[in-house]
């Protein structure tokens, strides 16, 4: 049995390296923010919130869907949500900047309507969305199925609609799951770099500050905010890990 | 209450019959007993009445699948409470579970209840809905074999003081004999209904004798007036005039077979040998090979038994029927 223990202390340190190492490298006597760091994690952590909460309300219906219903060609839809996952986000970027950008399809009967796909805020929400949905989906499908059938069929014998039956029997069975989900879109959505790169150099969140940072200053610019980015994205996933597993189940 | 409903997929199955007090619908796995329940639930896509058309969150039934499906995430009283709504749920929830007596076990979440508990929380839950009927799927299969006649005694006790009509679906002769009406399914068919006394004491044929527990049905066929047991590797007279020859199941009461001894030399008697000696209360069951079949023989314990066996099979406790088949 202390084979699979020290297999374990071992990879626990591999990953703590890389943050042990900044924890010293961080020149903690001169720690200070350059200009823009403010409005980057406040642009991080409102537009990461409005792209979570677009992933719950379109992902949710969808993961569950896919959880209920066995229709012909459902491998389609795995490939494509497959495909959205192994999308490098550099191109991922580049293909939203095709169909949204002010020559894309959709992008130009957009601006017309107002909405600006390009360096702004929205563009900024739908490169996260982007990016991070398909962790959501496929996640929040597994926790869905997980969910006994039965006991959803149960809650309609018992006078339920399906969506009192989703409220109150599938959505807190699967709640575990579903955390998991949701921390995943979180993080996914918050470190995005790539896509939020071509579609919203503007206004700039903290990832791509980090790169400015990185190439106008040096590394000393880089680490502060960094840490910054570690006690935003932290919490979140943390106090619904927490929540989730409070009350015990079975 | 009269149910009446044809199912077409996965299987098709009609079934027809009156509903009275507690109802035993009695079937061998994969007769579709199940689906039957989950159609009047308004589970499985089926026409019929009661509830014809109706969606599943409409229909007036207490549904008790097998396992009874009680809500993990909910306590005892929650998990009635479901079916309950207004600021009195609580309150009610709490008296069905007295009515079932379990109200100290309220707060107790499903996991740390027993098979028997678990039950009574459900058929609680199930009466919190109203219902004009009540469904039980193989309400003896999560139970423990020692406390299992207790339970069902209660629930039916409980069943017969709320008043609801219940079918409940079982492949249980056990179950069967409490119950109140008994309707035997065969090849995705009711091949008989009646009181258990009515139905125990007449099956229509081997197939309702093998359901109902009869240990000694064997297929035969009927000879020269001779009934042929070929796994048994004989014949032997049966009484009645027979016509034609045909193809029959036959069977015998264990109580009626004598238990003789080989050295006595009698005639009509079939060599077997002990293969499982069963003590039940004062009764001793015995197995005995018979060639490549087996016949149960009931023999009061206080009987000696020979070391060589032989057995004699009274030609007026042989019952035969006419196999389809």
């Amino acid at each position: 049995m202390r084979l699979p223990a020290l297999a374990s202390f071992l990879t626990l340190l591999l990953l703590a390296a890389p943050f042990i190492d900044l924890a010293f490298v961080t020149s903690w006597h001169s720690f200070g923010f350059t200009e823009g760091d403010g409005s980057a994690i406040v642009v991080s952590l409102c537009y990461s919130l409005l792209a979570l909460i677009l992933i719950i309300a379109l992902g949710t219906p969808l993961a569950w869907w896919l959880a209920r219903h066995r229709v012909r060609g459902l491998w389609l839809v795995d490939a494509l949500l497959l495909l959205a996952l192994l999308t490098p986000p550099l191109a991922m970027g580049l293909l939203l900047a095709s169909i949204y950008g002010p020559y894309g399809a959709a992008g130009s009967l957009l601006e017309h309507a107002g909405l600006v796909l390009t360096n702004s805020g929205p563009a900024f929400v739908l490169a996260q969305f982007y990016s991070a949905l398909p962790y959501y989906v496929i996640a929040a499908r597994a926790a869905f199925e997980g969910v006994p059938r039965e006991l959803e069929q149960i809650a309609l014998t018992l006078g339920h609609s399906p969506w009192r039956s989703f409220l109150h029997v599938s959505l807190p069975l699967a709640r575990l799951g579903l955390a998991a989900a949701i921390a995943l879109a979180w993080v996914r959505a918050l470190g995005e770099f790539g896509a939020v790169l071509i579609v919203a150099y503007y206004p700039q969140g903290i990832p791509v500050k980090l790169w400015v940072n990185l190439q106008n200053i040096g590394l000393g610019a880089v680490y502060p905010l960094l840490w910054a980015f570690f006690l935003i994205a932290m919490p979140l996933p943390l106090v619904l890990g927490l929540a989730a597993r409070r009350r015990h189940l079975i | 209450m009269r149910v009446d409903y044809h199912i077409e997929q996965p299987i098709a199955l009609h079934a027809a019959f009156d509903v009275e007090g507690f109802t035993v619908l009695l079937g061998t796995s994969g007769e579709g007993k199940s689906l039957l329940l989950r159609a009047i639930a308004g589970l499985t896509p089926a026409r019929g009445e009661p509830f014809d058309g109706m969606d599943a969150q409409h229909r007036a039934v207490g549904y008790l699948p097998q396992g009874y499906a009680l809500f993990p995430h909910l306590n005892a009283w929650q998990n009635v409470a479901f079916a309950l709504r207004g600021s009195q749920r609580r309150a009610q929830a709490m008296q069905l579970l007295e009515r079932v007596h379990m109200a100290e076990f309220a707060e107790r979440y499903p996991a740390t209840l027993s098979g028997g508990q678990q039950q009574r929380v459900a058929l609680a839950r199930a009466l919190a809905r109203r219902p004009q009927l009540l469904l039980l799927d193989e309400p003896t299969s999560a139970l423990d074999p020692v406390t299992r006649d207790d339970v069902i005694a209660e629930l039916i006790g409980e069943v017969h003081e709320f008043g609801i009509p219940a079918l409940a679906v079982s492949h249980d002769p056990h179950l069967a004999a409490v119950a109140d009406r008994l309707v035997l399914m065969h090849g995705r068919r009711v091949i008989q209904i009646g009181s258990p006394a009515e139905v125990y004491a007449n099956p229509v044929n081997g197939a309702a004798a093998r359901l109902l527990g009869h240990r000694n049905v064997h297929r035969g066929r009927i000879e020269a007036a001779k009934l042929v047991w070929p796994d048994g590797g004989m014949a032997f007279a049966i009484d009645g005039r027979v016509g034609a020859d045909m193809n029959v199941d036959w069977t015998i009461d264990p109580e009626a077979i004598r238990v003789v001894d080989v050295r006595d030399g009698l005639s009509d008697v079939i060599d077997a040998s002990i293969e499982v000696r069963q003590v039940i209360g004062r009764v001793t069951q015995l197995g005995l090979r018979c060639g490549r079949g087996r016949l149960w023989v009931s023999v009061p314990q206080d009987k000696a038994i020979p070391e060589s066996v032989a057995l004699q099979l009274p030609a007026e406790a042989i019952r035969w029927w006419e196999r389809d088949t």
